[in-house]
């Protein structure tokens, strides 16, 4: 059961193009890697995809629907949700009000507070701290926590190890598991090839806004992939 | 003991001059907008409150500012949708001050047009003459109404700010105005309320002002200059701030007027100069 | 500056030298009055479009121009076209006395903190009896004049100062001055990581614009003969600048021509042939800014520029254009 489907997408930042002609798809709770070098174009996609880039062209269809050009707002209702690169958080907010956000949409589902702090203990001790009090793992996991609250069907997670150490890391993969048992929907974004591609069934590499490379992750070697990243 | 007193006094009058920045204050951290016409919008709810006194004059005229505030609100929520949302998002920081400074001008020229430029004042007769001894010192007990009203809104707007889901939700978009959108929020709609929310309680302080001295189409300068005087003074980004700032400016202001009664508005200028110069981030000013 | 631009501006002074001696009194003060105008919207022009500060207080320099050439021409008996240069000087003292606090804030708070200054300023000439108080004072060394000959020359000073201020900002902004003005008007990070003095430059045109309108303030009082505060302190004075510059386009030096000839055409429209009072022509003149801000905000001549392809006064600066790609397709297999 295909949850998405990008077919032709044309995305724009002012004049310049940044992605061409691209196609992407992701199943029902699959797990499907997106990566390339700086620049490659891969938050612009995903930007585009949750609604904040305007211009683009093309088809996005989600659980059958059309969203190329529904707004933002919208399209989280829908359960199309990110983890935005750079984690984002509300600075003003705590951790606890960061979570809460997340019910706005107004979505049902399991993920509710508590689950949430079962997947990370360390956000319900540090309930009421600001973002600022708090290391860049456990911002992570706020990132994360408040994305899941929304209750989606598909997850897009933006360069989620950048700038952790490798434990932190480890860590919020970790926590992938638990989120896939519910059967989310996961596209996570990133440059660190090796952790992307474990944690995925398929993997997509983007070179210069176009799609060098869609494979599924069992049989891809490293000279593919380098080849398909570096385009050598 | 007349000092004393005139301080004191200043402290009252500082309450409501914080009513007068609470709304620019609000605007400004929640959009980084400042609202060149947010004096000339008090102008207006106080040409409003006028003009219902005199519609109904067997009501008490402070019954007049459940209506004016409703209005208020109705009108900012427009003016913001219609005109300031428009300019929000510019990448051109000089856009909105352009433009709600040419808002300013329509409207004060539309005053005078419509109403003319007479004086007027809102009269509540005994009341606005009716002082109380406390402590030996003679406090008039409208500017202590005022005062006591100033906190009791500052409260409640901290109260909404902090504990309600609306209240998440602004400071949210103040933080983040794209996220946000990831959450099912209309940011746009968000500025409406919130433009709405800063015309009301501007309206509150312009009517009350209105009470206390005259007016007339050309004094919305005068309050613009108090609020945002009060609001650098307390310091950016400290709600409660401008309300001391509000205290310190109404003291100043008083004392200033004591020594030399036909300064207008001097002496608060003056001293909001000055603590431009020794200490620009402000009074209650605890970031970096 | 093209050739054809450069004949145009000649025959413009040409045209303004002798019209004296073709337009009647009435005429000749109208046109004074529009050349002042023009003059202090390029030198509000100069501030908001090139450095990015917009002042709301800046009728602060046209009143203390004024007042200085007032107060020096009435206190030594000279005639006050010897003491005109007073009045810059005054603006530019003024100015780089409070740059230095008013240069820490940005945007809005400068912008504000600019008219409180002017308030301030002004409250304290209303309470000085020897400036003359709220009533003001009359130009006593007027007696030194030759009143027949009072119009044409304060017109020329005004052709001169209209003129000159368009000339001299056209060579400043082409000059490498003009160029790092621009970049830190587009982003002044970016511009002081490649070296060029933010502070200083801001400092520049701040005296500059004040000088310029210091002058411009003095010329306009002069031909009254006559000074009040309310008048030489009053705000409108940035409304008229700013929707000249707003409403002709900001950060041009032609936006401020078109937007003059609007502003006065708009004003004779609006009182001479309707009728109507002084307010509402302020209340068209500000929803015609707001409209402008809101559908076309570079002002309306940007557009017509791109459109009809029209170059007068262009002061912006093209990139050098890439090697052609065959070029270097070439030389890639002669590199082996």
């Amino acid at each position: 059961m295909t949850l998405l489907e990008v077919a032709g997408l044309d995305v724009f930042h002012g004049d310049l193009q940044a992605i061409f002609d691209l196609s992407f798809s992701v199943a029902e709770g699959e797990a499907v890697a997106l990566v390339g070098a700086n620049g490659a174009g891969k938050t612009t996609f995903l930007r585009a995809l949750i609604g904040l880039i305007d211009r683009k062209e093309g088809s996005v269809r989600f659980d059958g629907d059309e969203i190329l050009t529904t707004p933002a707002e919208e399209i989280a209702r829908r359960g199309l949700c990110m983890v935005p690169e750079g984690r984002m958080l509300f600075d003003t907010l705590t951790v606890e009000e960061n979570l809460m956000m997340g019910l706005l949409v107004k979505r049902s589902g399991s993920w509710t507070l508590q689950r949430v702090f079962d997947l990370f203990p360390i956000l319900e001790e540090r309930r009421s701290s600001l973002p600022r009090q708090l290391s860049g793992g456990q911002q992570q996991m706020v990132a994360i926590g408040r994305a899941l609250m929304c209750n989606p069907r598909l997850l897009l997670c933006d360069e989620i190890s950048l700038g952790l150490a490798p434990v932190m890391v480890d860590q919020i993969y970790g926590a992938f598991t638990d989120i896939r048992k519910e059967g989310t929907a996961i596209v996570l974004v990133e440059q660190d090839v090796k952790r992307a591609t474990v944690a995925s069934d398929r993997v997509y590499c983007l070179l210069k806004g176009r799609v060098s490379l869609a494979t599924t992750t069992h049989n891809v070697s490293v000279a593919d992939l380098t080849q398909a990243y570096f385009g050598t | 003991m007349a000092w004393l007193e005139t301080l004191v006094n200043g402290a009252l009058l500082g309450g409501l001059y914080g009513l007068l920045g609470i709304g620019l204050a609000l605007v400004f951290g929640v959009m980084r907008v400042v609202n060149i016409a947010h004096g000339e919008f008090m102008v207006l709810a106080a040409y409003f409150a006028v003009m219902l006194v005199s519609l109904f004059p067997h009501v008490h005229p402070l019954f007049v500012l459940l209506p004016v505030v409703l209005a208020a609100f109705a009108v900012g929520y427009l003016y913001q949708a219609a005109i300031v949302n428009r300019v929000v998002r510019a990448p051109d920081p000089l856009a909105p001050l352009l433009l709600t400074f040419g808002v300013s001008i329509v409207l004060r020229n539309l005053m005078v047009e419509v109403f003319g430029a007479d004086v007027r004042a809102l009269p509540l007769g005994e009341l606005s003459r009716a002082s109380i001894n406390l402590f030996g010192l003679r406090i008039g007990v409208m500017p202590l109404l005022t005062l006591v009203a100033s906190v009791l809104l500052f409260l409640l707007l901290q109260w909404g700010l902090k504990r309600t889901r609306f209240g998440r939700v602004v400071r949210a978009t103040a933080d983040r105005r794209d996220i946000v959108r990831l959450f099912g929020i209309k940011p746009d709609r968000v500025y409406n309320i919130v433009m709405g929310l800063s015309l009301a309680l501007g309206a509150i302080g312009g009517v009350l002002l209105a009470v206390r001295s005259s007016f007339t189409p050309f004094s919305g300068v005068e309050r613009l200059l108090i609020a945002f005087e009060v609001v650098v003074l307390g310091g950016l980004g400290s709600f409660w701030g401008a309300l001391l700032g509000g205290i310190v400016l109404g003291m100043a202001q008083l004392a200033g007027l004591k020594w030399d009664p036909n300064a207008g508005l001097l002496y608060g200028h003056l001293l909001f100069f000055v603590m431009l110069l020794i200490r620009p981030a402000g009074l209650a000013a605890n970031r970096a | 500056m093209s050739k054809g631009t450069l004949i145009l501006y000649c025959a413009i002074a040409g045209a303004l030298a002798i019209a004296p001696l073709v337009l009647g009194e009435g005429g000749l003060r109208f046109a004074t009055e529009c050349l002042l105008i023009l003059s202090m919207a390029q030198m509000w022009n100069l501030l908001a479009g090139y450095a990015g500060l917009v002042s709301f207080g800046h009728q602060v320099f046209i009143g203390l121009g004024a007042y200085s050439l007032f107060l020096i021409s009435d206190t030594f008996g000279i005639s006050p076209y010897w003491v005109l240069p007073a009045a810059p000087l005054a603006g530019a003292l003024v100015s780089a006395v409070i740059a230095l606090p008013l240069f820490r804030l940005r945007e809005a708070y400068f912008s504000i903190a600019m008219w409180v200054f002017a308030e301030i300023v002004a409250a304290l000439v209303m309470k000085t009896s020897w400036l003359g108080g709220t009533a003001g004072l009359p130009l006593k060394s007027s007696q030194l004049l030759d009143v027949d000959w009072l119009e044409p020359v304060m017109f020329w000073i005004a052709a001169v100062l209209a003129m000159g201020s368009i000339g001299g900002l056209y060579l400043l902004m082409r000059s490498s001055f003009g160029l790092g003005l621009m970049s830190v008007r587009d982003n002044d990070l970016a511009a002081m990581s490649v070296g060029v003095d933010v502070q200083k430059n801001r400092f520049i045109v701040f005296v500059l614009s004040a000088a310029g309108c210091g002058l411009a303030g003095a010329v306009s009082f002069l031909g009254n003969l006559y000074i009040s505060p309310l008048a030489a302190f009053d705000v409108n004075w940035v409304v008229y600048m700013m929707f000249i510059v707003m409403i002709g386009g900001i950060g041009t030096l032609e936006g401020p021509v078109i937007g003059t000839i609007i502003f006065f055409g708009l004003r004779e429209l609006m009182t001479s042939q309707l009728g109507l009072s002084g307010g509402w022509y302020l209340v068209a003149l500000g929803t015609i800014g707001v409209a402008v801000m809101l559908l076309s905000p570079r002002g309306l001549w940007p557009p017509l520029r791109d459109r009809f392809g029209l170059q007068l006064l262009a002061v912006g600066r093209k990139a050098p254009s890439p090697l052609a790609p065959t070029a270097l397709t070439e030389k890639a297999g002669s590199l082996g």
